[in-house]
């Protein structure tokens, strides 16, 4: 590569990946819940996209790009005995389809979380939520990627983000429900689900 | 309270009931359907007061969702890492 080359490649790498740090930093965060170990997949990930940037499409979602990479740098870094709660595949739809996605009822709990200043509890809530539904409801719900780029990222069938996106908004749901009810409003009338989610991790 | 039952409210909402809207609600508000499919549903929820605060809520839920972008960012002190960790890589060219 000649001088003139590199300067170009930099060029480029500043500009349409280093913009996203901060979405890619959400994403670490999301993955390890833990800033340190965040930082050093972030590290991690700009330093495997800088050294592979010649392979990026131009035009196509440098974004989209990072968060895989970002998952991959993830992977790597964990070991076998980790101690993150994941679900099977198979369980994960099992138990969606138990749940359902929309029972038809608004509930009292809903309408009373109309009311409330979300935003505390729900940051709140994502930092609970667990693997692997946390991870689509962060790339969807929050980075904004449709379900075929999050399914991309996260190397599984769409399906199977559809599946885990649903039962993590429920689980959301269910959270500050209970949020709701510590906060004094009046209790509501509960799904049967929303009763024991614990039950499903 | 009176509460929504798909199963057995039964008024003119056009070709979709009740049931199968709200079963794809969050596809519909997450942009995911088809074009064809997304009119039914748009046309559904402009009639059906039964369906409509169902919709009105989860879109505030996924609404605040959507704000939680807004409030976090990579701390300062990541970002010089970065690129220190990029300029040892050969990286240069950010001032």
């Amino acid at each position: 590569m000649t001088p003139e080359e590199q300067l170009e490649y930099d060029r480029s790498f500043e500009q349409e990946a280093l913009p996203w740090l901060d979405d890619v930093y959400r994403f670490a965060l999301s993955l390890t819940r833990n800033e340190a170990d965040a930082d050093d997949v972030v590290q991690e990930t700009f330093l495997r996209a800088y050294r592979s940037w010649h392979t990026f499409e131009r035009g196509s979602d440098a974004r989209r790009w990072l968060f895989t990479i970002c998952r991959n740098a993830f992977l790597r870094t964990r070991e076998r005995a980790r101690h993150q709660v994941e679900l099977e595949d198979g369980d994960v739809e099992a138990v969606a389809h138990n749940v359902g996605q929309n029972d038809g009822a608004v509930t009292g709990d809903e309408r009373i979380l109309t009311r409330l200043d979300l935003a505390p509890a729900l940051s709140n809530a994502l930092d609970r939520l667990q693997e692997p539904f946390r991870s689509a409801v962060m790339l969807v719900d929050v980075e904004d990627q449709s379900y075929e780029a999050a399914s991309t990222i996260l190397g599984v069938p769409i399906g199977t983000v559809r599946s885990r996106l649903f039962r993590g908004r429920r689980l959301l749901q269910s959270m500050l429900a209970n949020y709701a009810r510590d906060a004094g409003f009046a209790t509501a009338k509960t799904r049967p689900e929303d009763a024991s989610p614990a039950t499903h991790e | 309270m009176s509460e929504h039952n798909p199963s057995t409210h039964n008024h003119d909402c056009g070709p979709l009931d009740c049931r199968v809207v709200l079963e794809q609600l969050w596809e519909y508000l997450d942009g995911e359907l088809s074009e064809e499919t997304t009119l039914l549903i748009r046309q559904h929820l402009a009639l059906c007061s039964s369906c409509y605060p169902q919709y009105d809520f989860e879109k505030a839920f996924l609404d605040a969702l959507s704000d939680c972008r807004c409030t976090r960012c990579a701390p300062h002190e990541l970002r010089g890492r970065v690129l220190d960790a990029l300029r040892s890589a050969g990286f240069s060219a950010t001032a």
